[in-house]
Formats: C-alpha cells, sequence, structure tokens
C-alpha cells in the first residue's frame, strides 16, 4: 500500500480546485439569475427602495461579479455566511441538518442494501421466471412513481387508517454516541425512543429506499448475470466445487461494481431528498434547499450545491480507496 | 463395451428452447443426434464452423449444462445418472480448458489460490501445497515467483498456461480442450500445442479437442470428427481424413486451408465453399448440408443420411456413399 499515500496526497491536491471550480460555477449561475434577490430579501414588492439599496449595499450586491466572488469566497473561508432570509449562520444550519439527512439516509441506505442485493442475486439465479420479472416491475414502479404521490399513500395508510406512524417532532436519544439516533438509542437502552424514532423516520426511508431498491436490485443482477456467464464459474463448477464456493466466486466478482453504486446512490441521499423531507415535514437539508429556493436565498442555495459537490467528491475518493484494497488490479 | 473406450456418446441431442412471439416456441438444436466413442489415451478432434455446436457438445459432455436426450458413458458409466461420490469422481477425473483464458481465472484469486482450490475441495493430498503448485508451474513452463500473482500480470498464453495447470491440479484422466489456442498468437499457439501433446504422453491423459483450425487440429489429434449443425459429418482418423476427405463439406473445409507454397496450392483440388451454413432453428429437411452441396441428389432433399461406415475406422454422412 505504499501507492496509497502517493495517491492520498494527489487526490488532495486536485481536491481544491474542483471544489473551487463548483463554487465557481454555482456562483456563476446565482449571478446570472435574472432576479432581484434584494427586493426579495426586503420584502417583495411592498419594499421601499431605500432599503432594496441599503440591502444591496451591505450585500454588495450593487459591485461587479468578481468583487462580490471575492467577497463570497472570503465569507465561506471566514465562516461568515449568513442567511440574509433566515440571518442565521448558514453552517450552523447545515450542521443542525446533516445528523437529520444523514440518519435519514443511513435507514434508506440500510433497506435498500438488505431488500436489494438479495433480491438482485435471487432475480440473477431465476433469471427469466416469476421473481425475475417482479424485480424488474419493482424497479420500474420504482423508477417512475412519483415520491410525493408514494409518500402521500403511505401516510394516509399508516398514519390516517393505521395510525402507526407520527408524523411531528424528532425524537432523539438523550446522549450521542455514534451519531445515529437508531443506534444510539439502542446502545443507551432507550427503547420507547427507539420505538418513537422509527415511528417517525420509517416511513420517508422505506419511500427513499422503495424509489432506489429496484434499480439496485437490477443493477445487481445484471452484474451478477455477467459473473455467472464468465468461464472461471462453469470451471469452478466443471471442477466440482459445491454450490456454496461457486456463489463465492460469484459474489467476490460482482459486489465490486455494485460498490461504486451503492456508495453513489448514499451520497444522493445524504445531499438531501427535497420531495420526501418536504412531504413528512422533516427537518433535515432537503428542507432547508425547499425554503431557500422558495426564498431566493442565494448564499444558501450556492453553498447547498457546493455540499452536494463535495459529498460526491469525497464520495468518489472513498470509492477507489475501497477498489484499490478490494480488488487486486486496481493500483493507485 | 471394450475396456479402453473412455467416453462414449450414444445419439446426444441439446436443444435450447427460443421464446418466439407469445406462444409458439422454437428450438436451437445445437447438437442434434451426434454419436461417437474416445479411446483411452487418444485425441478426439473436433472441428466444424462457428455454431455448429462443439463448444456445446463439449459443455454436455462434461455435465455443466444438461442433454435433451441421448447417453454419455464416462468410463462405461452414464455421466447424467452419476450422484454423490460418483460425480465427485467424475468432476475430479474430467477436467476442461476455455477458449477465452481471459475470462477462465477468477481475477481474484491468486494463482496459487486458483490451482489449489480444485484438490481442497476433493481432499487430494497435495503434501505441501506450494511445492505441489509449483510443481505444475513448472510442468506448464512457468516459474515459481508466479505463485502469488493475479491473473491481470499475466499476459494471454501465460494464462492459457495456468488454466491447464489448473486442471491438472486435479490429476484428470480426461480432459475437453475448447479451442485452448485460438485466442492465442501463433507463436504461442504453437508452444502451447507441444505442452498439450507432451502432458498427454506424460500422463496418459485424453483428449476432445475442440477448434476450428484444421491445421492445429491435425496436429494434435488421432481421430477427427467434423461437425456441421449439430451432427457430426464424418469421423476418421486423422491421415485418413486428410489424405481422403469423403463428405463434401470436410472437402470444402480442407481446400480452405491456405497452402504456402504456391506450385503446390496450384494443383490442389477447388472447392469454393459457398453460402452459409442454414439457422439452427429453420433446419432444412433431408440432409442439413444439402442447399450448400455441389454434388447434391434428389435422395438428399428427403432424407437425411446416417453415418455410415465406408473403410478402416472411417464414417461418413452422405448419400455419396451409399
Amino acid at each position: 500500500m505504499a501507492g496509497m499515500g502517493r495517491y492520498l496526497v494527489r487526490r488532495a491536491i486536485t481536491f481544491i480546485p474542483t471544489v473551487f471550480g463548483v463554487l465557481f460555477i454555482t456562483f456563476t449561475i446565482a449571478f446570472l439569475m435574472p432576479a432581484n434577490p434584494a427586493r426579495v430579501w426586503a420584502g417583495g414588492q411592498k419594499a421601499s427602495p431605500e432599503v432594496v439599496q441599503r440591502i444591496r449595499r451591505m450585500y454588495h450586491l450593487d459591485e461587479p461579479f468578481w468583487s462580490q466572488f471575492y467577497y463570497f469566497t472570503k465569507a465561506i473561508l471566514t465562516n461568515s455566511i449568513y442567511s440574509p432570509v433566515t440571518h442565521n449562520l448558514v453552517s450552523e444550519e447545515f450542521m443542525r441538518r446533516i445528523p437529520i439527512t444523514l440518519n435519514l439516509a443511513i435507514m434508506a441506505m440500510f433497506m435498500i442494501v438488505v431488500m436489494g442485493i438479495p433480491m438482485g442475486i435471487i432475480a440473477a439465479l431465476k433469471k427469466d421466471t416469476a421473481i425475475d420479472n417482479a424485480v424488474r416491475v419493482l424497479a420500474l414502479i420504482g423508477y417512475s412513481t412519483p415520491s410525493f404521490w408514494i409518500a402521500f399513500i403511505f401516510m394516509w395508510v399508516f398514519y390516517n387508517e393505521l395510525g402507526w406512524m407520527t408524523l411531528v417532532g424528532l425524537p432523539r436519544p438523550s446522549q450521542m454516541i455514534t451519531g445515529i439516533y437508531l443506534v444510539d438509542a439502542l446502545l443507551l437502552g432507550e427503547w420507547k425512543t427507539f420505538i418513537d424514532i422509527n415511528r417517525r423516520l420509517l416511513l420517508p426511508a422505506f419511500i427513499l429506499a422503495f424509489i432506489s431498491v429496484g434499480g439496485l436490485a437490477r443493477y445487481v443482477r445484471n452484474t451478477m448475470l455477467d459473473v455467472l456467464s464468465a468461464d472461471f464459474i462453469l470451471f469452478a463448477q466443471a471442477k466440482g466445487l459445491p454450490p456454496f464456493r461457486l456463489w463465492r466466486h460469484a459474489l467476490k466478482n460482482s459486489l465490486i461494481p455494485v460498490i461504486t453504486v451503492v456508495f453513489f446512490m448514499f451520497g444522493g441521499l445524504m445531499s438531501g431528498a427535497i420531495i420526501t423531507e418536504t412531504v413528512f415535514g422533516i427537518p433535515g437539508l432537503g428542507v432547508l434547499y425547499y425554503s431557500a429556493i422558495a426564498n431566493l436565498d442565494i448564499p444558501v442555495i450556492v453553498l447547498s450545491t457546493l455540499y452536494a459537490g463535495l459529498i460526491i467528491v469525497v464520495i468518489s475518493l472513498i470509492v477507489d480507496i475501497l477498489y484499490a484494497l478490494i480488488d487486486p488490479r486496481v493500483r493507485l | 463395451m471394450s475396456n479402453n473406450v473412455m467416453v462414449e456418446v450414444r445419439n446426444l441431442k441439446k436443444y435450447f428452447p427460443v421464446r418466439r412471439f407469445l406462444l409458439s416456441k422454437d428450438y436451437v438444436k445445437a447438437v442434434d443426434g451426434v454419436s461417437f466413442q474416445i479411446k483411452k489415451g487418444e485425441c478426439l478432434g473436433l472441428v466444424g464452423e462457428s455454431g455448429s455446436g462443439k463448444t456445446t457438445l463439449g459443455r454436455v459432455i462434461l455435465r455443466l449444462i444438461p442433454p435433451t436426450s441421448g447417453e454419455i458413458l464416462y468410463k462405461g458409466k452414464p455421466v447424467t445418472k452419476m450422484k454423490g461420490e460418483e460425480l465427485k469422481e467424475f468432476r475430479k477425473s474430467a477436467q476442461m480448458v476455455f477458449q477465452d483464458p481471459y475470462s477462465s481465472l477468477d481475477p481474484r484469486m491468486t494463482v496459487f489460490q486458483s490451482i489449489i482450490e480444485g484438490p481442497r475441495i476433493h481432499g487430494i493430498d497435495v503434501g505441501n501445497p506450494e511445492e505441489f503448485v509449483t510443481r505444475l508451474l513448472e510442468t506448464v513452463g512457468l516459474k515459481p515467483e508466479h505463485l502469488y500473482r493475479y491473473p491481470h500480470e499475466f499476459s494471454g498464453g501465460q494464462k492459457q498456461r495456468i488454466a491447464i495447470a489448473r486442471a491438472l491440479a486435479m490429476n484428470p484422466e480426461f480432459m475437453v480442450l475448447d479451442e485452448p489456442t485460438s485466442a492465442l498468437d501463433v507463436s504461442v499457439q504453437a508452444s502451447i500445442l507441444n505442452m498439450l501433446k507432451e502432458l498427454q504422453a506424460k500422463f496418459g491423459l485424453t483428449y476432445l479437442f475442440i477448434s476450428h483450425d484444421l491445421a492445429v487440429v491435425k496436429y494434435m489429434s488421432h481421430r477427427i470428427a467434423t461437425m456441421y449443425v449439430g451432427r457430426i459429418v464424418e469421423v476418421a482418423d486423422s491421415e485418413e481424413l486428410f489424405l481422403n476427405p469423403l463428405h463434401p463439406y470436410t472437402q470444402m473445409l480442407l481446400a480452405s486451408i491456405p497452402i504456402p507454397d504456391p506450385k503446390i496450392a496450384k494443383n490442389k483440388p477447388k472447392i469454393k465453399i459457398t453460402g452459409e451454413p442454414p439457422s439452427p432453428i429453420r433446419l432444412p429437411q433431408g440432409c442439413k448440408f444439402y442447399p450448400r452441396c455441389p454434388f447434391a441428389m434428389p435422395i438428399c432433399k428427403i432424407k437425411e443420411p446416417p453415418l455410415i461406415k465406408v473403410g478402416n475406422n472411417h464414417e461418413v454422412a452422405c448419400w455419396l456413399y451409399e
């Protein structure tokens, strides 16, 4: 693993320009938007011209592009960006919301992996049977159903009719250990909190999982079929390996590409689920984006995009390192 | 039946279903009524163009895909009915080498792991495993330092050597060699073929050598069977087949071998290969070669010729020799 250190240094060097590039592009797009944010922040149509003018000056909106970009970058580096709409420090806002989104993402990802991978494996082994077709249909439904619609249906069934779920508040364990609420509640033995968290987050997590699980299952199926058709599997059969050894050959080889997909799905979930969080009223990142867009809260919009970009960069770094660790063919 | 027959195939058929529009179902008749014997220590060459069912036949014999009907006898025992210990013994004794060395080794296993896996599963006593594998590597012309490398660190020819070593590790008696050299350079081909020949002599192996390359088959085989759309159309001793090909299809195949010397090439009878093999789904009635055959007669269109014994160890499925 001598190459690993050098690789990490190289990646770190490209990291900064990448992030800077994302920042520049999103800032430029925000700058070019044909809107008058100062007026919106001042209160809209009824705002007096003096107030609008004062806000423009306060946020350097009357200055040229490069100057604005300079102030914005400087403010990021000194952690002094406040939302002009909520007047909160944006980094604090993020820190408050990331754990919530993280919890939702982990729950959803857990469901996706636990359901999707076995489903894909079974679909591959029972290719062109009813099971395989069921997985195909499920994937299609997941892809094509609007998530807010499933959310409403589930709310109606599990909240209105059955009353199993709650839709307000967000219970947390008394102490943070891992930062994952469910695990912490279990570790602390706080059963009531554990159940309450489930009642609150299970539905939205399931909806997030439902959207992606079929896709992952299909992906697992296809990589699995690819590997199963390779000659080394046939040879393993010819030399009389028992089924579980055959499976080991097949799984080890087909799960490498699956790791990439799983991690990027997780990255997507970590960037916040705008629709699901908004529909369920969960105060995560998704709701933050939603209100930022609705209120033309440009600093928050730009920073959210930057955050999503960061997540992708970090995830791809993790995937690369994992590849190097598990696949002998990859040299970093 | 005599004791020196290693493999006997009787009227073997393998049909693959192809789903067509809605209800109607068709079959690809990959192997359609094939019978032959392979004697102990012999190399039977199987030639035919792409899609003639050679590979399928090899796989069915090793019970990697179940036959539709027919019988395979391995040392007198029916392969399809084997169970438990008997099947385990068969799996140990009959091995395979594939055409594509790139996909025939598990990319995530070292050479050592790949080779030792089989003997371990079968509980073969190999003494010191590292020495055992090293010895095998030397047998196939590789070096001890290759032991812990991964497949991607080798060339195609080296990979094929590893695949052969992996098959040898099981101490087999019978090997299906499915175009083991057609993915390799000519120079590498030659060395692999020589090695296979030496191994055969050294360990008394029986080969089923599948190839579309007639020159290679001639070099390797004692006897040669020609396959055409799922059927064997001619079987003869290697020399005999090349000197005296009887089936028009075999004649065509032989005529297609390029001859390096133009003087000799000039005198060679010219039979051009015309047309293409029929779709294995919609086969013509009668002789399957009829539409392409320059010597076709009325009977060929109606009735399919059986394998007719024409000489010493020479059989041909053609009405010309009735």
